[in-house]
């Protein structure tokens, strides 16, 4: 291999992700062309080609606002919920240490089983998709946070009470800046529970949002609206991710 | 005296716990009894105790445990065996796993849930697809892992056993795979309960059998103790699972 | 020296790390020859980054230099050669999972060692430094000290003619390695391997070895090699006698220009980066 190229690629790792990407992409292609029945898989040219039908299919640029907003939604439920609690149970240690097993437990809970449930309970409408993406985001915040409060220095609390701060001056200037970063970090894990809350509840059953057309390309045999739009699904979710990892980047940089 | 104060607190806690249990039972118990909540919308939690015990004497459950676990030990055999390959494959240069690391953190960021409809569409309602969505979520903790693991082996000891004279494959029996085993393990572990989640989930959304299809079909005829109690039951055998793969792995760790 | 008393010839060794022009290019060796007697211990001894790990490496075969070549046993060193030289590493070089005696016959299975020895020679060379009470322990439950003897028992289980040792005191506190120090010294006088040694502490090389190699700062080379008359094995009271401060001075003297020289260099680095 000509040594400039070669150096070059050593170098940018980056390019040789995308080669591989590539070659899967062409690898997709091959198989879907002459392999494999249409009924099942589309190539991704055709994919691509189609993704302005699937965009302007009736209703789907409409669903997908729809669960963008029933995202944030529960995202802001889950922090909400999740910064009062975990601060409420990080700041006192009693609470810690009767409250956080009871959270840890909860949090491991197969929630998937109790999907019925909040369909009954919430409908079918937007309400129970909020609900879920709720209790899947809520509690990686919750602990995140505890955990971001425990970790303070106790001679940051001493060296501030003895310059004279009161106990909402310490909460305000202390702990605040210090939890920061933990909250990022729970908040990028709970924007992956309400993304995963919502889909999953979406692909339940869903009358006006993304999971209805994923059903109805399913059931028409219609691989290649169907890869459009999880692609499309697939892209939404890489962006919000890098959103909010930048985000965490940026607020911890004094770590 | 600290010592005392902190069995106090301790034993305090565990108080708090057991009480909250309790308090939770108490206002069940009270909401259906008393209270006059809706049976079709919060069951009797005696009658939910009823048909638990109902479920576990009939044995009706098993048709679907057997079909989930079924669907969960092929999905495991094939990301274990796949995670683990390809996992060491790319951890055999710096080079391989500055690429392929970051690619493979990059997909599992997504909620692969997503591809679910396709595999539907592809392999059907049947445990075909929930075998395939299980492998491949799970794929990604395993391989991640190994990759790690592999990756991370302390280079004196590489170098120590060549300049021993070991051969490639004493290399790799005596000295990485003991120093890897650790995190790969964890990663194994990790895949396990992940690919349990993903197989009971596939089962709810779209599914004709299996444990998480039975509670949809108990939701859809509004039998709501038996749903509540079949979802306990569920919920009892995941964590029964995933104690029995945690103690593997701590065996395995102690092993080495 | 005919090449029958030496051990291992080194001709002409040069070593750099990275291309000229590129920001991680390091000139470590520069143009070093030396022969080794067989029986011998010959310490290398220098300011950081003086390239005398880089030679250790380079006799052990687990580096090609850049230019040179060196003899072991009359053959060209062109990979490990475990057979010839077995090598005790600063740190780390124990396999954890393993308890000492397990680590001590692994090395005789990776040389080749046949099955039916591996019993006797684990047991000869753990008593030899003094681990035998210790073979079934784990490397965590050993202080660092028995760690390093661990590392030298299986290394002299392979009954190989050349030992290269790199620093193998380095990480431990200064009784342990006075103590250590002796020991080795008694082991050294009742084989006849010849032994190569790097270490940065004078009273170390001073005391253990039968010739001193001094390196310049980088890129290293060997500025002068000083001969330590004393019979093996050294007895404590050496290091008191006027014999070894004088020694001690003269290495001082000759090493201290080119520490200071080393220091000032990697502030300049520090600077530029």
């Amino acid at each position: 291999m000509n040594p400039a190229l070669r150096q070059f690629l050593l170098r940018h790792g980056g390019v040789v992700r995308l080669g591989v990407v590539v070659l899967l992409l062409i690898g997709w292609e091959i198989a879907a062309r002459w392999f494999v029945d249409p009924m099942f898989i589309s190539p991704p040219s055709r994919v691509l080609l189609s993704l302005g039908t699937v965009w302007h299919t009736s209703g789907v640029p409409a669903a997908l606002r729809l669960t963008l907003f029933e995202l944030a939604a529960a995202f802001a439920i889950a922090v909400a919920i999740g910064l009062t609690v975990g601060l409420a149970v990080g700041l006192q240690p009693f609470a810690r240490h009767s409250l956080m097993p009871i959270i840890l437990l909860l949090y491991g809970l197969p929630q998937i089983t109790i999907l019925p449930l909040f369909i009954l309970y919430f409908g079918i409408g937007p309400a129970s998709k909020i609900a879920f993406g709720v209790t899947h985001g809520m509690f990686p915040i919750m602990i995140a946070i505890v955990a971001g409060v425990q970790n303070l220095k106790p001679i940051l609390l001493v060296s501030a009470r003895s310059m004279g701060a009161s106990r909402w001056q310490i909460l305000r200037w202390v702990i605040f800046p210090h939890m920061i970063p933990s909250l990022f970090a729970g908040m990028r894990l709970g924007m992956s529970g309400a993304l995963l809350g919502v889909l999953l509840a979406e692909l339940y059953v869903s009358t006006n949002g993304i999971g209805h057309f994923t059903t109805m390309f399913t059931e028409n045999f219609d691989p290649t609206k169907l890869f459009g739009l999880v692609a499309i699904l697939a892209a939404m979710a890489i962006v919000l991710n890098e959103i909010v990892r930048r985000a965490e980047t940026r607020f911890s940089r004094w770590r | 005296m600290a010592r005392r104060g902190e069995r106090a607190s301790s034993l305090g806690s565990r108080a708090v716990q057991v009480g909250f249990l309790l308090g939770i039972l108490a206002l069940w118990y009270l909401a259906t009894n008393r209270w006059g909540v809706n049976r079709l919308l919060l069951p009797n939690p005696i009658a939910v105790w009823q048909q638990l015990l109902d479920v576990l004497k009939s044995g009706e459950y098993l048709p679907d445990l057997r079909i989930t676990l079924t669907e969960l030990v092929a999905a495991f055999a094939l990301s274990m065996t796949l995670g683990t390959i390809v996992g060491f494959f790319v951890s055999r240069t710096r080079y391989t796993i500055r690429v392929f690391d970051p690619l493979f953190a990059g997909i599992y960021s997504i909620p692969i849930i997503l591809f679910l409809p396709l595999y539907v569409l592809f392999f059907g309602l049947g445990p075909a697809s929930k075998i395939a969505l299980g492998a491949t979520i799970s794929f990604f903790p395993i391989v991640m892992s190994t990759i790690a693991g592999f990756g991370n082996v302390d280079r004196t000891l590489v170098t120590a056993a060549k300049s021993m004279g070991a051969s490639d494959y004493q290399l790799f029996r005596y000295v990485l795979v003991p120093a890897a085993l650790p995190v790969i393990l964890s990663g194994l572990r990790m895949g396990f309960t992940i690919a349990l989640l993903a197989i009971i989930g596939s089962e709810v959304i779209a599914s004709l059998a299996g444990l998480g299809h039975h509670i949809v079909q108990l939701a859809e005829g509004m039998d709501m103790a038996r749903m509540f109690a079949y979802i306990a039951f569920v919920v009892m055998i995941a964590a029964l699972l995933n104690a029995a793969v945690s103690f593997l792995e701590a065996r395995g760790r102690r092993r080495i | 020296m005919t090449t029958r008393d030496a051990a291992v010839r080194i001709k002409g060794v040069s070593h750099q790390f990275g291309e000229a022009g590129e920001t991680q290019y390091v000139r470590a060796l520069s143009d070093t020859s030396l022969d080794i007697a067989r029986g011998e211990l010959l310490c290398l001894i220098g300011p950081s980054g003086c390239g005398k790990s880089t030679l250790l490496n380079v006799i052990g075969g687990l580096m090609t230099p850049s230019s040179g070549t060196v003899e072991v046993a009359g053959k060209p060193v062109r990979g490990p050669m475990p057979q010839d030289i077995a090598f005790v590493f600063q740190e780390n070089a124990l396999f954890p999972w393993n308890t000492v005696v397990e680590n001590v016959r692994l090395g005789m299975l990776f040389l080749g060692v046949p099955k039916s020895e591996h019993e006797a020679r684990a047991k000869q060379s753990l008593e030899a430094v003094g681990l035998a009470e210790f073979a079934n322990h784990y490397p965590s439950q050993l202080s660092g000290g028995m760690r390093q003897r661990a590392a030298l028992a299986r290394a002299l289980a392979l009954k190989t003619d050349i030992l290269l040792m790199d620093e193998p005191f380095g990480a431990l506190d200064e009784q342990t390695r006075m103590i250590l120090g002796e020991d080795l010294s008694v082991l050294l006088s009742q084989t006849e391997k010849t032994i190569v040694f790097v270490t940065h502490s004078l009273g170390e090389a001073v005391f253990l070895a039968d010739r001193v190699a001094v390196f310049s700062a980088r890129p290293g080379t060997i500025k002068k090699i000083i001969r330590v008359d004393e019979p093996h094995p050294r007895k404590p009271e050496f290091i008191t006698s006027e014999k070894f401060a004088a020694l001690r001075n003269e290495l001082y003297a000759l090493l201290h220009d080119e520490i200071r020289k080393t220091v000032a260099e990697s502030a300049r680095a520090a600077e530029g980066s």
